[in-house]
């Protein structure tokens, strides 16, 4: 079975975490977010037929308190960029974090989670913003951790990526 | 050389020969290297390495591209020339090889040892005890009592994507989640780069977490990780990294270009295995041989032992069955040897037989580890009858016997009582018919024939019997009767010849004698001239009649009768006629006193004495007062029977 390392990145509060909760196999607890800054679980998904083992390395929210650790980018093969729907905000500062990546990592295989889908009338952001990204490179997934909607999918998306990617 | 004009053709060849007959050249050239297959072949050489080493950067095409070629060249070849690999690979595999199975022999001897040694000690045994007192496994309690230090866990973690490439343990419960596991130390060591602002080259090479430490050897493209119980010793330290040198050299070519399948690294599992190791207070590597040839030594003379003690037992039993079997009286019908269990033998048995637990001991066997399944039954063999008839009877010392159809001989000096009382039940035994005893030397024992003569007569307390050779010696008092039985019946007794019984004094006769002899001395005197009894005379009549009982008593007993004769005698006084007259009537006047009295006048018998002589005092004028008299005398004659 192919094995991946993945990223999930994001500033504090997105639902990173909440994000992969139930969709993933865990086994340390989101202390270590606090302490060491990164908590990893697994996932393995179906790409094309073949299973794909990802490891999911969830990085602590980029925060004033709390910056990106690039050097947990290390040997990532990809990455799940996520941010708040219902917060513009998020956004801006995911695809600000996202040169931050590519500045640290290169260029690597993302996807966008726009998270907390579930919240409709709290949407802040517009299917142009989405589309103009789209344009730019920037492949987008609304999810939702609360109900699930996109989440496999997501990680579906990116696993195909990472697997295609040379 | 100079050409004339006029030929436009010739001259345009001649330009286009000075302008372009070097670049003509140049094709001319280019294509001799494209027809000509031997400098195309040096051309592609010069440039083939580099550009295989650009496509390999370029991404996996060329590999995919000649992965079947090569692969068909390789089997072809292995094929046709298998020594070509063989001696190519043997440096490589042969290494491996001995490495692993030395690593394996030496956990195995060590795990042997260490079993070895804590199942048969005394720590082992009290460790045992701690294990049952806690609720611990006995495998913890050694454990924790004996481990130096023990590789519990090994990861090889590639360096860049912090990916799990082969996991190995000690335990195949501890199976925590490499991949996560593996995920979380390359984390802890980016954080600890991170936070301490360390090279990117610098690693953290160990951490200790409560029991536990944590030892990593990095490598150029991986790094191994090793969870360890206890307090290792720097030479692990080595091995760790001699380990990971290893592997860049087998896998660095796939270790640089990992792209997610940790498959290929799968053939390192032996080397990662081989670092697993363990220590132990108690195994130390110098007595780990001896102790075990030791054991084996021991286990080996045990064996040995073993063996001896049942050829051994083996024999014991063979002579054990061959003793019961020659018994006469038990017939062995199955025989089983336990070796663990008890024995088991089944038959036939007469009680008259030995006692299969004695022959058992007999054989040097414990009879209380045999089962004996004995239905008995009567043997009829001339040994068993004798035997049955020699635990009935005995068989005195110099006696001797013998068996032969139902028939009893004895022979030899035989007791009188024991012959009586074979006499009596030996046909009463099965086997024996009938008995011959003629050429028996009968012999009597002089207590237990004395004994039978006082049952017989009755032994009276004034008599002493004593036997000796066949004489019956009496002593001391008896009755007549009594002393008359013991002579006519003691000599029909067995034992007894002949009575001696002249040291028996006859109570019977001596009363008799007595009373005869008083009734004998006794006188009567009468007056002179008459019948009349003078004083005198009246004194001694009055004592006469007892006297006289007594006689006919004791005569009685003599089986006699008595007749009492009365004498009447006169004295010379007188004429003769009157003196016979006078002596008849003195006579008559005593038997008359003595009828009197109640005797039977038959047994009286008055005689008038005749005088025989003139007595001295017949001429005195007073004669002796004697002469008138009556005397008396006791006669005696065998008693008729009464009808």
């Amino acid at each position: 079975m192919i094995q991946k390392k993945i990223c999930l990145i994001g500033t504090s509060g997105v639902g990173k975490t909440s994000l992969v909760a139930k969709f993933v196999h865990s086994m340390f607890s989101d202390k270590y977010l606090t302490t060491v800054g990164v908590k990893i679980d697994k996932k393995t998904v179906s790409v094309d037929g073949a299973e794909v083992m990802l490891m999911i390395w969830d990085l602590a929210g980029d925060d004033d308190y709390q910056r990106l650790q690039t050097s947990y980018l290390r040997g990532t093969s990809g990455y799940l960029l996520v941010a708040d729907g219902t917060r513009q905000i998020t956004l801006d500062q995911a695809i600000e974090i996202q040169g931050r990546v590519v500045e640290a990592a290169g260029p690597l295989p993302f996807l966008l989670a726009l998270n907390k889908a579930d919240l409709v009338s709290q949407w802040e952001i517009d299917d142009a913003r989405t589309d103009d990204l789209a344009a730019r490179g920037c492949k987008s997934f609304k999810t939702s951790a609360k109900d699930g909607a996109g989440v496999e999918e997501a990680f579906v998306e990116l696993g195909r990526m990472v697997t295609q990617s040379k | 050389m100079r050409r004339s004009p006029g030929n436009p053709i010739e001259e345009f060849e001649e330009l286009r020969q000075l302008l372009l007959s070097r670049e003509r050249e140049q094709l001319r050239e280019l294509r001799d290297r494209i027809v000509d297959k031997e400098r195309r072949s040096q051309d592609i050489a010069g440039v083939l390495p580099e550009a295989v080493k650009l496509s390999r950067e370029r991404g996996e095409e060329l590999a995919h591209a000649l992965r079947p070629a090569v692969e068909g060249s390789i089997k072809e070849s292995i094929d046709q020339r298998p020594q070509i690999f063989v001696d190519a690979l043997h440096p490589i595999i042969g290494p491996i090889v001995r490495r692993s199975i030395a690593e394996s022999l030496r956990r195995l001897l060590q795990s042997l040892n260490q079993t070895l040694e804590h199942t048969f000690s005394w720590r082992g045994l009290k460790w045992r005890f701690e294990a049952l007192r806690t609720g611990k496994s006995f495998a913890e309690v050694v454990m924790l009592r004996s481990l130096v230090y023990r590789v519990e866990q090994l990861f090889l973690i590639h360096r860049k994507t912090s990916l799990s490439l082969l996991h190995v343990t000690s335990d195949p419960a501890m199976s925590k989640d490499s991949d996560m596991v593996a995920g979380m130390l390359s984390a802890i060591q980016d954080f600890a780069r991170d936070s301490f602002e360390v090279g990117e080259d610098a690693a953290l090479e160990e951490f200790r977490v409560g029991e536990l430490q944590v030892w990593i050897s990095p490598g150029r493209s991986a790094y191994l990780a090793a969870v360890i119980r206890g307090n290792p010793s720097r030479e692990l330290r080595s091995t760790l990294e001699e380990t990971i040198e290893s592997i860049h050299v087998l896998k660095g070519s796939a270790l640089a270009i990992f792209q997610g399948s940790a498959v290929i690294f799968e053939p390192l599992r032996p080397e990662l295995e081989a670092c697993l190791r363990a220590q132990y207070t108690t195994a130390k590597s110098d007595r780990r041989p001896t102790r075990l040839w030791v054991i084996l030594g021991t286990a080996v003379a045990v064996a040995i032992f073993g063996l001896a003690l049942a050829a051994q037992s083996k024999s014991k039993w063979k002579d054990f069955l061959g003793r019961l079997n020659a018994q006469p009286g038990l017939i062995v019908t199955d025989a089983q040897q336990g070796w663990l269990s008890s024995s088991q033998v089944s038959g036939l048995r007469d009680v008259s037989s030995p006692d299969p637990a004695a022959l058992a001991r007999e054989a040097k066997l414990d009879p209380a580890r045999i089962r004996f399944h004995w239905k008995e039954y009567l043997a009829l063999d001339p040994a068993s009858v004798r035997r049955r008839f020699e635990q009935r009877f005995g068989v005195p010392n110099e006696t001797r016997i013998a068996l032969k159809d139902g028939v009893l001989t004895l022979s030899g000096s035989i007791p009188y009582e024991w012959l009586e009382r074979v006499r009596r039940e030996a046909t009463l035994i099965p086997g024996v018919t009938s008995i011959a005893d003629r050429a028996a030397d009968i012999f009597y024992d002089q207590d237990l024939t004395r004994k039978r003569f006082e049952q017989q007569l009755g032994l009276l307390e004034t008599v002493n019997a004593v036997v000796a050779n066949g004489v019956l010696t009496l002593s001391g008092e008896a009755s007549h009767r009594w002393l008359t039985r013991a002579r006519t019946e003691a000599v029909k007794l067995p034992g007894i010849t002949s009575v001696d019984d002249r040291a028996v004094i006859d109570l019977d006769q001596r009363a008799f004698e007595q009373s005869k002899s008083i009734i004998e001395t006794a006188f009567v005197y009468f007056l002179t001239d008459k019948d009349d009894i003078a004083t005198e005379g009246f004194a001694a009549l009055s004592r006469l009649p007892d006297e006289i009982r007594r006689c006919e008593k004791a005569a009685k007993q003599l089986d006699m009768d008595v007749t009492l004769e009365i004498h009447g005698r006169a004295d010379a006084v007188g004429s003769e006629a009157r003196n016979v007259d006078l002596r008849q009537q003195r006579a008559n006047k005593v038997r008359d006193f003595l009828v009197s009295c109640g005797f039977e006048p038959t047994r009286l018998k008055p005689i008038g004495m005749e005088q025989p002589f003139k007595p001295a005092d017949a001429d005195k004028a007073a004669p002796e007062q004697s002469e008138r008299r009556v005397a008396f005398k006791i006669v005696t004659q065998p008693s008729i029977p009464s009808p």
